[in-house]
C-alpha cells in the first residue's frame, strides 16, 4: 500500500474543532508571512496539466537575433485547444518600468480561446502591444506584459553564446529573465469575461489562465535567450542545460494594485484562506509514520536551504529570511527528538506557535501540507465561488448589532478619532488610475478616497445602528435603511461575512503602522509565489514557477506524477569543476522507496 | 464597440459614484445597467436617455415611506431614478413577503422604470417570485379611438431564474379613469408563481416577448461575444469616472512605494 493511502479524511466536526481561529490566522502581519504550498495556483495548474496530458507546441517562432518579433504556442488539453501570442519589441531603458503608469514594455502577450488566425492576429498586433490603452479581442482569456531583467539577460545570453553554461547564482539573486508587471484577466479592456470559463474544466478555477500565461512566458524566455545565442554566435552558442532551465522562473512586480482585490473580493478571500485552514486542520490530525516523519524532516532542510539563498536587498525581509533559516535546524532537532505520538503535527503546530517567528510557523504548516496530496489536494477544487453580497432585510436590526459585535469585533477595537489610526487614505490617481496612498489631512484626494478600510466603516455603522436602536429598538435592517441608505453596501457585507470568518483581513487599513506588503504577499502566496523582494513596504517582486517541471517535461506525459508534483521552495543547481550542472533537493525521488 | 461585462459593470458603478451615488447605490445601479445590457434589454440606451436627468437632479430626498403595513407598502421616489430609489423598496418588499407570504409594494414618481429588472433578478436568485407592472408614459389625448394606444409593461422572475419572461403589449380598451402614471407596482410571493400570462378576451398587441430561453441566449452571447454599447455613452461615462480620481503630483508619484528605475 502507499504511504499516503493510510492517511484519511477527519470528520467535518473534528476538522472545525482543529481549525484554527479567525483573530490568529486573518492578522495582517501573519497573512503577510504566507508561503506558496501545494494549494497555491501554480502548483494546482502544473499538477492539472501533467494528469491531463495538456501538450504545448511551438506554431511559429519568428524573432531577429536581438529577439525580437512573434512568438505562439498552441497548448492542447483533452478539452479544448487554446494558443498563447507573444509579440517582443525592442524598447528603450527610459521607457523601463514596471509600473502601471508604463506605456511600453519588452513583451506583451496573450492568451487566446481556440485557434488564432490572420484576422484574430492582426487584431492583437494593434491592440496587445498596447495593453490598457487597445481594445482586446473577446476571445482572449489573459493580457499580460512583462519587462526583461537586464542583467540577467547579458549575462545569459553571453554565456549561452560563449558556448558555456550561465552562472546559477544568477539566478538565485534574481530568478527570471523576464517579470510580468500585470496579469489581466476577467474583462479587463475587453477581454473574456471569468464567467465565460464557469463550464471550462480547463481554467475554471481562479487565477489558473493567468498561471498558464506566466507559464508558457516562461518557456518563450528559454527559447528566446537560446535563439538569442544562436543568433550571435553560430555553431558555439549552447543550449541552457535542464537543471539550469528548471531553475528559471518568472519575476513579477506587484505594488499597490493589488490590494484593492483582496479587500473587494471578501468570499473569494474566505474560499482561499479556509481551504488552506481546513486542509492543515486535516493534516494536524494525522497519524504520522516513521517515514511522514523523514519526509517532514528532508522538505525543512530543503527549505532551509532555500530560505539560505532567499536574496533580498530589503534589510527587514532579509531579517525574516534568516531568523526563518536559522530557526529550522530546531525544528528537525525538535522532530527527530520527540515520540511519534499521534498528535504530533499538532503538537509540532503548537510548539512552533510558541516558539517560532509567523514566517517561520507558515513555512511548517505549508510544508506539513505538502507530505499529505491526496488530504490536501481536493481542497484545490474548492478555491472557487460565485460571488454575491446580499442583504438580508428582514433581519431585526438587534440582531445585526450583536452579530457585528460578534464576528467583527476586531472593527470595533480601533480608535478612529486617534489621527494614527485615521493616518493614511486609498486613492487612484489620474495616472492610469494607479492606486496610491496619501497621507490625510496632508494630500489632496482624501474626498475622492476608496472605501478599502474595512474596520472604520464597520465601527461607524455600529455606533449609528446603536443610536437608532434607541428610538426603534424592535426596527428590521430593512427599515434602519430606509432611514440610512448610506450604510446598504457595509451592512450587505457585513450579513454575508459574517458566517464566514476567513473573508475580512483584519486590520485597520488606515492605520499609519499599516504595511502594504503584507496584503500583496497575501494574495501573491496562493499565486505561488516564492523570494519575496520587498521594495518598498508596498511594492514586491517575486518568482513564480522556479523548479517547475519544463515544457518539454510535461510533452514527455509523465508517469511519476508525484515526483512531477515535487518542485517547491526549489534550490540552486549545482555546478561540478567542469561546469556541469546538476538539479538539487528533489525529495520524492530520495523517498520513492518508502512507499510500500 | 464591444466590451466585456465585467468592464461595463466596473464603469458605470465608477460613473455613479462620480455623480454622487452612495457606494452601495452606485454599485447596485451599475447591476442593473450591465444586467440590462447583458440580456439585451438595452439598458444602456435607457441609461442615456436618462443620464442628463441623473446629472442635473440634486434632489437628495430618499424615497419617502407614505404608508406601510404587514404586506402592503406605498414610497414616494420623489422622481428620482430607480437607479438611485428603488433597491431599499424592493428590499422591504422582500422581507414582508418572506413575513407575509406575499407582499404588494408600489413605487411612485420614479424615472428609468425598466431598470427595475435587475435588482428584480437579485430578488429572484435569493428564492422570491417577483412580478412588476408599470404603464409607459401615456399618449395624448389618450382614450379616443386610432390614438396612440397605452402600453402596459410586466416582468415576472420565477423564484431561483436569473432571466424574467417579459411581456410589453398595447392596450386598445383605455379606461375612463386615465391618471398619469409613472410609478410601478411589484407583487412578490414567497411560495408561488407570478409569471405574466396575456388573457385573450382584451384586445392587446402583443410588442415584445421575452422568454427565459431566449435571454439565456442572449447572456451566452454576450460571453462569447462580448456586449454591444455606444461608443459615444461609453466615452461619456469614463469620463465622468475620472472625476474620482485624484491629480498626480511627484510626492503622489511616490505614494505608490514604487522605485523610479527598472532596468536592472
Amino acid at each position: 500500500m502507499r504511504r499516503e493511502d493510510l492517511a484519511s479524511r477527519l470528520s467535518d466536526i473534528e476538522q472545525r474543532l482543529r481549525l484554527r481561529s479567525p483573530d490568529e490566522v486573518m492578522q495582517l502581519e501573519r497573512l503577510g508571512s504566507l508561503h506558496a504550498s501545494r494549494l497555491s495556483f501554480v502548483r494546482s495548474l502544473v499538477r492539472q496539466m501533467a494528469r491531463q496530458r495538456w501538450q504545448i507546441s511551438t506554431i511559429r517562432f519568428d524573432l531577429d537575433a536581438e529577439g525580437h518579433g512573434i512568438a505562439i504556442y498552441r497548448l492542447q488539453t483533452p478539452w479544448a485547444r487554446y494558443h498563447g501570442v507573444i509579440f517582443s519589441q525592442p524598447l528603450d531603458d527610459a521607457a523601463r518600468s514596471d509600473r502601471v503608469i508604463a506605456e511600453a514594455w519588452d513583451a506583451t502577450f496573450g492568451v487566446v480561446e481556440g485557434d488564432v488566425d490572420d484576422s484574430l492576429l492582426d487584431h492583437m498586433a494593434a491592440n496587445v502591444p498596447l495593453q490598457e490603452a487597445g481594445r482586446q479581442h473577446p476571445r482572449l482569456l489573459v493580457l499580460s506584459r512583462a519587462n526583461r531583467s537586464l542583467r540577467n539577460f547579458a549575462a545569459f545570453l553571453d554565456a549561452l553564446s560563449a558556448g558555456r553554461q550561465p552562472d546559477p547564482t544568477w539566478l538565485t539573486r534574481v530568478g527570471y529573465l523576464y517579470r510580468t508587471t500585470a496579469v489581466y484577466g476577467n474583462g479587463k479592456f475587453g477581454i473574456a469575461d471569468f464567467d465565460r470559463l464557469k463550464h471550462n474544466p480547463d481554467f475554471q478555477r481562479p487565477f489558473s489562465a493567468q498561471m498558464l500565461a506566466v507559464y508558457l512566458l516562461r518557456h518563450f524566455s528559454i527559447e528566446q535567450i537560446e535563439h538569442m545565442a544562436r543568433a550571435k554566435a553560430p555553431g558555439r552558442a549552447v543550449a541552457m542545460a535542464t537543471p539550469l532551465r528548471r531553475y528559471l522562473g518568472i519575476g513579477n512586480s506587484t505594488g499597490l494594485g493589488m490590494a484593492p482585490f483582496l479587500i473587494n473580493h471578501p468570499q473569494l478571500i474566505q474560499r482561499w484562506i479556509e481551504s488552506r485552514e481546513q486542509a492543515l486542520a486535516q493534516v494536524s490530525g494525522q497519524v504520522p509514520g516513521e517515514p511522514d516523519r523523514q519526509r517532514l524532516l528532508t522538505l525543512i532542510a530543503r527549505a532551509e536551504q532555500h530560505m539560505a539563498q532567499t536574496v533580498t536587498e530589503d534589510t527587514k525581509q532579509s531579517a525574516r529570511n534568516r531568523d526563518t533559516a536559522s530557526a529550522l535546524p530546531a525544528v528537525r532537532a525538535w522532530l527527530e527528538q520527540v515520540p511519534l505520538t499521534d498528535e504530533l503535527w499538532q503538537e509540532l503546530i503548537d510548539w512552533s506557535r510558541q516558539t517560532l517567528s509567523l514566517e517561520a510557523q507558515e513555512l511548517i504548516h505549508t510544508l506539513l501540507l505538502e507530505i499529505y496530496p491526496k488530504i490536501v489536494d481536493p481542497f484545490e477544487d474548492r478555491m472557487g465561488v460565485k460571488e454575491s453580497l446580499e442583504l438580508t432585510p428582514d433581519m431585526p436590526l438587534i440582531r445585526l448589532k450583536q452579530s457585528i459585535e460578534t464576528h467583527y469585533d476586531w472593527a470595533l477595537r480601533h480608535d478612529f478619532e486617534d489621527p494614527d489610526e485615521r493616518y493614511w487614505f486609498w486613492y487612484r490617481s489620474m495616472e492610469k488610475e494607479e492606486p496610491r496612498l496619501g497621507v490625510r489631512d496632508v494630500e489632496p484626494g482624501a474626498d475622492r478616497e476608496l472605501k478599502l478600510a474595512i474596520a472604520a466603516r464597520v465601527a461607524d455603522t455600529h455606533k449609528v445602528i446603536d443610536d437608532f436602536l434607541t428610538t426603534h429598538p424592535r426596527a428590521l435592517v430593512v427599515e434602519f435603511l430606509i432611514h440610512h441608505p448610506r450604510h446598504k453596501d457595509i451592512i450587505r457585507r457585513i450579513q454575508s461575512m459574517a458566517e464566514t470568518p476567513f473573508g475580512e483581513i483584519r486590520a485597520n487599513l488606515w492605520a499609519r503602522d499599516m504595511k502594504p506588503v503584507h496584503i500583496l504577499r497575501t494574495k501573491l502566496s496562493f499565486f505561488g509565489a516564492s523570494r519575496f523582494d520587498p521594495k518598498s513596504d508596498r511594492w514586491v517582486r517575486i518568482t513564480l514557477f522556479q523548479g517547475a517541471p519544463l515544457v518539454e517535461e510535461l510533452n514527455a506525459k509523465p508517469c511519476d506524477l508525484i515526483e512531477f508534483d515535487d518542485w517547491s521552495f526549489p534550490l540552486e543547481p549545482s555546478q561540478s569543476a567542469e561546469g556541469t550542472l546538476s538539479e538539487a533537493g528533489a525529495v520524492t525521488r530520495q523517498y520513492a522507496g518508502v512507499s510500500t | 464597440m464591444k466590451v466585456s461585462y465585467n468592464e461595463l459593470q466596473a464603469l458605470c458603478r465608477k460613473a455613479f459614484q462620480a455623480m454622487g451615488f452612495e457606494e452601495g447605490d452606485a454599485s447596485d445601479a451599475a447591476d442593473m445597467v450591465a444586467w440590462m445590457q447583458l440580456y439585451e434589454l438595452s439598458g444602456l440606451t435607457a441609461l442615456g436617455r436618462g443620464l442628463d436627468f441623473l446629472l442635473e437632479d440634486q434632489d437628495e430626498r430618499a424615497p419617502e415611506l407614505i404608508y406601510s403595513d404587514g404586506d402592503l407598502a406605498v414610497l414616494d421616489s420623489h422622481g428620482a431614478s430607480v437607479l438611485k430609489s428603488s433597491s431599499l423598496a424592493l428590499e422591504l418588499g422582500f422581507a414582508k413577503a418572506r413575513a407575509r407570504g406575499l407582499a404588494v409594494i408600489k413605487i411612485r414618481h420614479c424615472h428609468n422604470r425598466q431598470l427595475i429588472m435587475g435588482y428584480l433578478a437579485r430578488l429572484a436568485g435569493r428564492g422570491m417570485n417577483v412580478t412588476a407592472f408599470w404603464r409607459n408614459a401615456q399618449a395624448p389625448d389618450s382614450g379616443k379611438m386610432n390614438d396612440t394606444p397605452l402600453i402596459e409593461q410586466v416582468v415576472g422572475f420565477r423564484a431561483g431564474s436569473s432571466v424574467p419572461e417579459i411581456r410589453v403589449y398595447a392596450v386598445h380598451e383605455v379606461p375612463e379613469e386615465n391618471e398619469p402614471n409613472d410609478g410601478v407596482t411589484l407583487i412578490m410571493a414567497n411560495h408561488v408563481d407570478l409569471l405574466p400570462s396575456l388573457r385573450s378576451e382584451y384586445q392587446l398587441d402583443l410588442l415584445a416577448r421575452h422568454q427565459e430561453s431566449d435571454l439565456l441566449a442572449c447572456r451566452e452571447r454576450a460571453m462569447q461575444q462580448g456586449i454591444e454599447v455606444d461608443e459615444g455613452l461609453w466615452v461619456r461615462l469614463k469620463s465622468l469616472a475620472t472625476r474620482l480620481l485624484v491629480e498626480s503630483t511627484e510626492t503622489s508619484r511616490s505614494g505608490a512605494g514604487a522605485g523610479s528605475n527598472d532596468n536592472d
